[in-house]
């Protein structure tokens, strides 16, 4: 005896398939072109939580540079290569260079700047709410908020190491604005600076699970005569039970000290 | 001499101010502050942690003493008008509110305790006055305010005062490798009902208060954070560390919920002078 089977399933198993590949196309529509397979937040937004770092020398040198003993050669991440400096800054740019032992902030431990912060040769993690991403730095312990609640930049004059950062998502970017920064910060190890009329804004697009393409729009019109980029990528850590470890740059040079000199830091 | 003693407390209550203030403007930030009601018990994250996240400040704050934690106005007072103040121990245990030093061990925090207000070498400026980061569980003990956010799988906790912040994973993870040793130390943490257990390891030695509270890289601490009501979190550390003491104690430290806001940059160190600059005043010893 043949079993039968009610037409009705069959229409209803039909009009399933039909219903799911439709929600899925409009999933894969909604998420746009080749960013399937991204980790998404409940809000549907790209999930940028993790463990990031740059695998690229820009902070020893943000252009094309040659590698010297204790500096590897690298290509540079400045778009063109060219930094359209005004010209007394290009002999800034030069003087800073020549005196970068001393001069770079970096050697002083202070609060790196942005975007440099994110280029350093340390791991940061982004924590990632509806309202807000937290990026929390190996380097200094250094702690960075991104708002995403709509809020608008506070009036100025601030003048902040980090600046003031508000995010927006544009379909499956965050992009950031940010601004109020003091003029003490250099872009890398090469003396390459800014102003405190520095305004950035910052591009994350998750490309697949493991990478962000990381963009920046440098504008200062007080150093440069037209608006650059910079483009590099984030790479996921995903050793086994990876986590930040520390980096207190400003301590070493007093941890022998405490608690007290003959029981001071480990060696 | 009690004119100078005077001006070095001065410098001192100057140097932490400009530290706890926050900057000019800071007042004004954004729109006004939203207290929004919270529910309790504490409502469950999608991991099942208690949701406790948000801002909190310690009440009674202060990293004077351990034994005696008055205030940095308090304590100015005192050094000016040589009226002692006393206030409750944080320490709950030993039951005498003292800490269990060994004798080596008590005469180097009294060495500190006599010299803090009046230093004469390097050591004797609390590594607080120089925005070192100061550490777990100091950090409970201070002033500004600290903030809590749940990511799924961990608890993160961000002081607003020396870009100071620790992640503790909840996934059961082993602590890192003993030799390395990290400021913030290597927690492990897990909930039981609404208290969050923190086993912290991997602790280089740290001052524990401006008067020579102190403990070594042998530390091992198990906190115990309790949501006791919805706007109170009771902070609780149990230091082991048989290189100093005589046996474990507990500190407590009760906080409080602080108005939801934007928490923003708070630099330090960045652009000051160091203060052996102008706070060690060799040959000006106690006598």
């Amino acid at each position: 005896m043949r079993a039968r089977i009610p037409s009705f399933l069959i229409v209803a198993a039909l009009f399933g398939l039909i219903q799911t590949s439709a929600a899925s196309a409009a999933a894969g529509a909604a998420q746009g072109a080749g960013t399937t397979g991204i980790p998404r937040t409940a809000d549907g937004k790209p999930d940028l939580s993790g463990i990031w770092q740059v695998m690229n020398t820009a902070n020893w040198d943000i252009q094309d540079h040659v590698a010297q003993k204790g500096v590897p050669g690298g290509q540079g991440v400045v778009e063109g290569n060219e930094i359209p400096y005004q010209p007394w800054a290009l002999a800034k740019k030069k003087e800073n260079y020549e005196q970068r032992a001393t001069l770079d902030p970096e050697t002083k431990c202070y609060l790196p700047g942005v975007p440099r912060v994110n280029y350093m040769p340390f791991p940061f993690q982004i924590i990632q709410k509806p309202n807000e991403l937290t990026f929390l730095y190996e380097f200094v312990h250094a702690v960075r908020y991104i708002f995403t609640s709509g809020k608008p930049h506070p009036p100025g004059p601030i003048e902040w190491w980090l600046g003031d950062s508000r995010g927006r998502w544009e379909g499956d970017t965050l992009v950031v604005d940010v601004i109020h920064f003091n003029d003490q910060t250099w872009f890398d190890r090469a003396g390459n600076f800014h102003s405190d009329a520095l305004h950035l804004t910052e591009r994350y697009t998750l490309t697949g699970p493991d990478h962000i393409n990381y963009t920046v729009t440098v504008e200062d019109p007080k150093v440069f005569t037209r608006p650059w980029n910079m483009s590099m990528l984030l790479y996921r850590h995903k050793e086994k039970n990876f986590q930040l470890v520390d980096y207190e740059c400003y301590a070493f040079d007093y941890q022998h000290l405490y608690p007290f000199p003959e029981i001071g830091a480990p060696k | 001499m009690r004119t100078e003693r005077l001006i070095v407390a001065f410098g001192i209550g100057v140097a932490l101010l400009s530290m706890t203030l926050p900057l000019g403007g800071q007042e004004q930030k954004g729109d006004k502050p939203a207290v929004a009601p919270r529910p309790w018990p504490p409502a469950r994250l999608a991991d099942g942690q208690p949701d406790i996240q948000g801002l909190w400040a310690a009440v009674g704050a202060g990293s004077v003493s351990l034994t005696n934690p008055v205030s940095v106005a308090v304590d100015f007072d005192r050094e000016a008008t040589g009226k002692d103040v006393r206030l409750p121990s944080r320490i709950i245990d030993p039951p005498d509110g003292h800490l269990p030093y060994q004798p080596w061990a008590a005469a180097k925090q009294k060495e500190q305790g006599a010299a803090y207000n009046r230093p004469t070498r390097p050591e004797h400026i609390d590594p607080q006055h120089r925005c070192m980061i100061s550490g777990v569980p100091r950090l409970y003990t201070i002033a500004p305010q600290f903030k809590i956010i749940q990511p799924p799988g961990s608890i993160v906790f961000i002081w607003d005062e020396y870009h100071a912040y620790r992640v503790i994973p909840l996934d059961g993870r082993p602590h890192l490798g003993p030799t390395l040793k990290t400021w913030m130390g290597d927690g492990r943490g897990r909930w039981e009902g609404n208290t969050l257990v923190v086993d912290t390891t991997n602790l280089r030695a740290a001052r524990l208060s401006y008067t020579g509270d102190f403990h070594s890289d042998k530390a091992h601490i198990v906190e115990r954070i309790t949501a006791v009501d919805a706007d109170t979190l009771n902070y609780e550390a149990t230091v082991d560390d048989p290189t100093v003491f005589t046996r474990p104690w507990t500190m407590r430290v009760v906080d409080r919920r602080r108005p939801d806001d934007e928490m923003w940059e708070t630099a330090c160190y960045e652009g000051n002078p160091p203060p052996d600059q102008w706070l060690v005043k060799p040959g000006t010893e106690r006598r």
